[in-house]
């Protein structure tokens, strides 16, 4: 749970980035006299070959199958140049994917980031059973989605727990068949998502509130803060970087998703669960339209990336105007 | 952080933890309740009747492990090579590596399949074990890079000194430092492995190869789906993930949220 370790030893011993910076400059310094250089392209051949290798074999490999009409087996293809490009932008799935992807990444994003929050905040106060609480909101991160999915299947059923319990709490007017109207089994699978992924930003939080200095919230307190206030105005600001990580990673989860909607709604009913994942493995597995399945990828791809680049430079921005 | 000085307020803290948790706790019993619905323990007695049972669990081991072998081999020498040693362009390699993080398994399908066709290890665990250790990789070697930048430099100076090779310090002071990112990597990569679904579904269709994600498919086309006997053989699967978890409880938390830690 504590950073100290994932830092290194040098961390641990110094407290603090910078003499990481200084050790290697040391090093460097040293290089420079002469010492024979030892070259580190051996050593990093292996991940290079097993990992750079497959994936930009694969990511081109599928530039070139995108300009194809192809079932992925039979000899017989066809170059269409962009055309399953321009197919996919005309394509009303396409856009019900994106627009599903966007507010699955709001929804479980927020779910995530206040229900994380409430759990660290509230697990640091010396509440009895902390392990017990701590383990309930964690083994879900590490149960397969393949394993859940029949049991959300059920629960969700027209004859399922979730409406037996709405019908207990006298809720019987909202009972109805969740997987079978495009909306509620949105909803249905967004909160999989937020149930298999609380516990990571519960831990995350958890050790990034530990880092706060208690100096800081006693003085507040002393002040009349109350913990509402001390919330706000000292945990939330202090554990900044800690809801941007979990943003941009939230952000890429969302691109890539497909497990849940795949195992327990097929994308469907009416495409209503259709995500860009799922999108992919049915036009490319199922409907053998390989080409096309090609050209959504790439797509997927530019996105994933372009995310990932926007996302960083977001975060390292407000990160130094903060320092 | 909440600071309760009265009883009422710790209890009223204590309540809100509770009902919060009730919903993550809510479907693990639903499942437990399920399969003990109907017929009772004989659920669980057809389940075990199963032969094909303990294939599934070997393959799965037999899967998670080759893919932490490859991931743990390449991550820590290529770590070592990124973090300490001499590499002209060392920064453009790690961001064609790193660049590799955001790829979802499901755009490497059509590539492979048309590949493990051509080259014949369709059906084979080669075809789920090389994308695996591909799409793990690049992230593993950040998160030990960063661990090994913190190891001073003159520690395996000193070694290269009293003579040393590189192949040694490595071996007797680079490896025995980094067990605890170690340790973090080979659960992150266990678990990636084991739960992994798409890869074995479209890439293994013997069923003597397939791994327990696969099981609850498995189990309704040959129970029909009675939804009881499922339930049941979801449990079973469900069991040795949640030991795991409960016996190396800080090395699972830390493993799986190494994730955001950048």
């Amino acid at each position: 749970m504590d950073h100290e370790v994932l830092a290194g030893p040098g961390v641990r011993a110094h407290g603090a980035a910078a003499p990481r910076r200084g050790s290697r400059g040391t090093g460097q310094k040293r290089a420079r006299r002469g010492r024979p250089r030892v070259s580190g392209v051996p050593w990093i051949l292996p991940a290079l070959v097993v990992s750079a290798g497959v994936v930009y074999y694969c990511i081109g490999y599928t530039g070139w199958i995108s300009t194809l009409r192809w079932d992925g087996i039979s000899p017989d293809r066809t170059w269409v140049g962009l055309g399953n490009y321009a197919r996919l932008f005309q394509d009303p799935v396409f856009w019900k994917s994106m627009e599903h992807t966007g507010v699955f990444f709001v929804v479980t994003t927020t779910a995530q980031i206040l229900l994380g929050m409430a759990f660290a905040a509230l697990l640091h106060s010396r509440l009895r059973l902390a392990v017990l609480y701590k383990v309930a909101v964690f083994v879900p991160v590490v149960l397969a989605p393949a394993t859940m999915a029949p049991v959300f299947r059920q629960i969700y059923a027209p004859d399922g727990q979730f409406n037996k319990i709405l019908d207990a709490v006298g809720l019987h007017d909202l009972t109805m068949a969740w997987l079978a109207k495009p909306a509620t089994a949105l909803a249905v699978v967004m909160s999989i998502q937020v149930w298999q992924s609380v516990g990571v930003a519960f831990i995350l939080y958890f050790a990034a509130m530990g880092q706060i200095e208690t100096e800081v919230l006693e003085a507040a307190r002393m002040d009349g803060a109350g913990n509402l206030r001390v919330l706000r105005s000292i945990i939330w600001p202090g554990v900044r970087g800690t809801t941007l990580a979990l943003i941009t990673l939230s952000a890429i989860a969302s691109l890539k998703t497909f497990d849940v909607p795949y195992l327990v709604t097929s994308g469907g009913p009416s495409y209503g669960t259709e995500f860009l994942g799922t999108f992919i493995y049915r036009m490319s597995i199922p409907q053998s339209e390989v080409g096309y399945g090609a050209a959504i990828s790439v797509m997927l791809l530019i996105l994933a990336l372009g995310t990932a680049i926007v996302f960083n430079a977001g975060g390292r921005d407000k990160e130094i105007r903060r320092v | 952080m909440f600071e309760a000085r009265t009883r009422a307020a710790r209890a009223l803290l204590q309540i809100v933890v509770t009902v919060l948790t009730i919903p993550f706790v809510f479907p693990l019993v639903a499942m437990v309740q399920g399969s003990f619905a109907g017929t009772g323990w004989n659920n669980y007695r057809a389940v075990f009747e199963i032969r094909a049972l303990p294939l599934f669990f070997r393959n799965s081991a037999l899967i998670a492990s080759s893919v932490i072998l490859v991931v743990y081999a390449c991550t820590m020498l290529a770590a070592f090579g990124f973090s300490k040693l001499h590499i002209r362009a060392r920064e453009t390699y790690f961001w064609l590596l790193l660049a590799a993080l955001t790829l979802p398994e499901v755009v490497l399908l059509t590539p492979l399949f048309a590949t493990a066709t051509t080259l014949g290890f369709y059906d084979t665990y080669l075809a789920v074990v090389l994308p695996l250790a591909a799409l793990q990789i690049p992230f593993t070697v950040l998160l030990a890079r960063n661990f090994m930048d913190g190891i001073p430099n003159e520690l395996i100076e000193a070694a290269r000194i009293d003579g040393a090779t590189m192949a040694r310090t490595f071996r007797s002071i680079v490896l025995p430092l980094t067990r605890p990112i170690a340790a973090a990597i080979i659960v992150l990569t266990l678990i990636t492995a084991w739960n992994d679904y798409l890869l074995p579904l479209v890439f293994l269709q013997n069923p003597d190869l397939q791994p327990v994600t696969l099981v609850p498919q498995f189990f309704v086309s040959q129970f029909n789906n009675d939804q009881t006997k499922v339930l049941a053989a979801a449990v079973v699967t469900a069991i040795p993930e949640v030991i795991a978890y409960l016996g190396l409880q800080r090395l699972f938390e830390r493993g799986l949220s190494a994730g955001a830690l950048k």
